[in-house]
């Protein structure tokens, strides 16, 4: 059946695709593998689609000490890059774990982070990689930092008018002799084509000592919008992790989530995994 | 009544223009306005991959896409899969029995053979598979006609 929208534009330039979104019946559309369902059950509604396709939004660029990922980048690009793959391994695990194959070729980078659930598998990976979002409108462009873009469920930073140029996330060199883990794990009741329970994305930089130098966590699915699991990290930082800090970070990290009963799991659950996702990750970063 | 817009494809290898209504869907169009009914619609929200076709050589789940935004892009769907004749997958699903009721054929055939044309192996290959849901064969069939294919695909008689 046809969604019920009035119109659809097809700009071939930002500044045109612009001008249309200022008209505050109008919603851009990338990928539309969140929208399409969406407009379909009346959960958002557009007289006015902007078609996103034509604007040379798309593929990953090194730009100095950052690699840019463009917004209609898909998820498939994004999970087969060799950039994104060497530098931001979460991510590229994240993006590979987004629906099913047929849902990777077509959902966007722009369109997982617009879309603003807390379910969102590629918000984690851009927290812990402290990644800045660009934002370009009509009146100039601007940088909201990852962790200030999702204000709660399907809500975000972006205005009436503004869309996501790309998304920046700066490089970090590895000083001699430290060992770098970083991962991605989603929980649901299969590998595909879920809807996350809970997710984790964990960064961990060890000293040749074993003591975690840097420790950055973020979680889904357990708060109203993705988050960096900040009293988790400080009760990691600087120790090993041992099983006392394991112990320890498992009791902070419940003081970082808000989890809701909902259809996919009772918030008690989604806080015993968020322990045990927590706990998987800190063992692997101990083994090296 | 609302505008109509133009849709150009380059359809099944053949140069086709369609006026459809703003929000129809891809799969929409291939069935309604093209009469391509090989292509299913299942859950009509990207979760089982029935009505997967290839846009611009890659699967994609056409009840999400926007038929206006395959405007000038290359679609190929079942019909066009195997160029006059079955594709060695298609071949393959029929010999291993992996075909039961048949709805999500067509999706899986189409993402089977993308998945070969990408040249992955082993569990990346069913990685790839795992969008299409067959609620008849318990996939080990399919898994089996894909290895079969590969082969045929890689070392051609």
């Amino acid at each position: 059946m046809d969604v019920a929208i009035q119109e659809v534009v097809r700009p071939a330039s930002i500044a045109e695709a612009l001008a249309t979104l200022a008209r505050a019946d109008a919603r851009p559309i990338a990928g539309g593998t969140d929208l399409m369902v969406q407009l379909r059950d009346g959960r958002r509604h557009a007289a006015c689609l902007v078609d996103l396709g034509r604007l040379g939004l798309d593929g990953v660029r090194r730009d100095g000490d950052a690699v840019e990922i463009g917004a209609a980048t898909t998820m498939d690009a994004i999970a087969g890059d060799a950039a994104v793959r060497d530098w931001f391994p979460a991510l590229a695990s994240a993006a590979g774990q987004v629906g099913g194959w047929p849902i990777q070729c077509r959902a966007t980078l722009g369109g997982n982070l617009a879309n603003g659930s807390p379910a969102a598998d590629t918000a984690g990976p851009l927290l812990i990689a402290g990644a800045g979002v660009i934002v370009v409108a009509a009146g100039g462009r601007r940088r909201v930092p990852i962790a200030e873009f999702f204000l709660g469920p399907g809500r975000t930073a972006l205005r009436q008018g503004e869309l996501i140029a790309a998304v920046r996330l700066p490089l970090a060199e590895t000083a001699a002799g430290r060992r770098v883990v970083e991962r991605f794990v989603k929980v649901g009741p299969r590998r595909e084509q879920v809807i996350s329970v809970a997710s984790l994305a964990g960064r961990a930089v060890v000293g040749r000592d074993g003591a975690l130098e840097q420790v950055r966590i973020a979680l889904g699915s357990v708060a109203p919008t993705p988050v960096r699991a900040t009293a988790a990290e400080r009760a990691l930082s600087g120790r090993r992790p041992d099983a006392v800090a394991r112990r320890d970070a498992a009791r902070a990290v419940q003081g970082d989530i808000a989890p809701i009963d909902d259809v996919r799991a009772p918030a008690r659950y989604r806080r015993i995994v968020v322990a045990v996702l927590l706990d998987r990750f800190l063992r692997e970063v101990e083994r090296g | 009544m609302v505008d109509r817009v133009t849709v150009t494809l380059t359809l099944n290898g053949e140069r086709r223009r369609f006026e459809v209504p703003p929000g129809r869907r891809l799969l929409d169009l291939l069935r309604d306005d093209a009469g391509l009914t090989g292509t299913k619609e299942g859950c009509g929200a990207g979760e089982c991959g029935a009505c997967t076709v290839l846009l611009d050589g890659v699967p994609v789940t056409s009840c999400l896409v926007l038929a206006a935004s395959a405007d000038g892009r290359e679609v190929v769907t079942v019909e066009g899969l195997g160029s006059g004749a079955l594709h060695p997958f298609q071949e393959a699903l029929v010999a291993r029995g992996g075909v039961q009721c048949g709805f999500c054929t067509p999706g899986v055939a189409v993402t089977g053979a993308a998945a070969l044309a990408r040249g992955v192996t082993g569990a990346e290959r069913t990685r790839l598979l795992a969008g299409n849901l067959c609620r008849c064969t318990g996939y080990a069939k399919i898994l089996a006609a894909l290895d079969d294919a590969a082969e045929a695909v890689d070392a051609p008689a």
